[in-house]
């Protein structure tokens, strides 16, 4: 294959990751803004005295404990989840505003080991203590601790759900070009 | 050199029980969603020893969202015998809840009372299929942290053209 078609071939491919970390970034961005206005839903509703409140906060049941206590509240009702939660959602939003800034739209490497541990601890060792009843912790400190493991979490999905399709398109492309 | 690549159910299913089981429990669910990136992880690191080739992040992700099928299936089922102390817990969230609001949302009684009785095959497909999305989401996520964490011990596949991600073994950060 001449030299000029391979440097055709290689910027065509470059182009089509960039438009599928674009997409992967925007589907990303679109649920997580979703996930979030559901979880000011819930209390909205409430608020509202509305019978959908319940079943909104049954959506986020899953996926926290949702005790009140340990809440943030909004329109003077509990969110749909913890404090810490809220955090993790919070930072991941925040983690999708400096993704395009530090990352680019290259085809990106998963962060290492080391760094996701460093990044866990601090909200590892809190929720422990909590659990352990070494130390009871405020509401503050868990969103904070939340906001900085949820800011780590979009260099994974976004890179990892990239990978995914252009790998994806790559086994198909491959398919269809072996008689 | 080809290698060959193990299946994938068989990681994700004890993957998936084990945080199925883990989130289902009483007290033990604090951990929220945790547990589910947790499974996710534990069969990433299952699928990687079985596997001659590195774990590569779109296979974490696929390896993830199995996992996260599977601990939505294992949480509809374990949960059922503790549906009773779900009860206690919703009215004790709505106990804490009504200190928040002058007056309570109406329609909650009636709500309450639904599930409060025998779950019906409505709620517990809405709830597994609520839960299948959200814990496939939690699970993609876990699978990718497990790729990064014990994807890069092995030789990457041969496929694809090299780039930045794929000259990396494992794709991960030097």
């Amino acid at each position: 294959m001449p030299e000029e078609s391979i440097l055709t071939e290689d910027r065509e491919g470059r182009g089509s990751i960039q438009r599928t970390l674009l997409l992967v970034f925007i589907g990303i961005t679109a649920a997580c803004l979703i996930w979030l206005g559901g979880m000011l839903l819930a209390p909205y509703l409430g608020s509202r005295s509305s019978p959908w409140a319940g079943p909104v906060y049954f959506i986020y049941k899953p996926v926290c404990h949702q005790l009140a206590s340990r809440s943030l509240t909004c329109f003077g009702q509990p969110l749909a989840v913890c404090a810490r939660c809220t955090g993790i959602y919070l930072g991941f939003l925040a983690g999708l505003g400096i993704y395009p800034f530090i990352r680019g739209w290259r085809r990106p490497p998963l962060p290492s080991g080391r760094v996701f541990v460093l990044i866990s601890s601090p909200i590892v060792l809190d929720a422990a203590a909590n659990l352990l009843g070494l130390w009871d912790t405020s509401n503050a400190v868990r969103l904070v601790t939340g906001i900085a493991w949820g800011a780590l979490l979009p260099f994974y999905f976004i890179a990892g759900i990239a990978d995914l399709i252009i790998s994806r398109k790559k086994r198909l492309k491959s398919a269809r070009n072996c008689p | 050199m080809i290698h060959e690549r193990p299946g994938m159910f068989q990681p994700a299913l004890v993957g998936g029980i084990a945080a199925g089981v883990l989130t289902a429990v009483p007290f033990v669910n604090c951990f929220c969603c945790l547990w589910i990136i947790g499974g996710a992880v534990l069969s990433a690191y299952l699928f990687n020893k079985r596997s001659a080739v590195a774990l590569t992040p779109g296979d974490g992700a696929v390896l993830g969202i199995l996992t996260g099928i599977v601990a939505a299936v294992t949480d509809s089922i374990v949960s059922l015998p503790f549906e009773s102390l779900n009860q206690e817990f919703v009215q004790r969230f709505m106990d804490q809840f009504s200190q928040f609001v002058e007056e309570m949302p109406a329609g909650w009684e009636r709500w309450l009372d639904q599930r409060a009785g025998p779950m019906s095959p409505a709620w517990f497909l809405l709830g597994l299929l609520s839960s299948a999305v959200i814990y496939a989401a939690f699970g993609a996520l876990g699978g990718l942290i497990g790729a990064s964490i014990v994807g890069g011990k092995k030789s990457p596949p041969l496929q694809g053209p090299p780039d930045e991600a794929s000259q990396n073994p494992g794709h991960r950060q030097p």
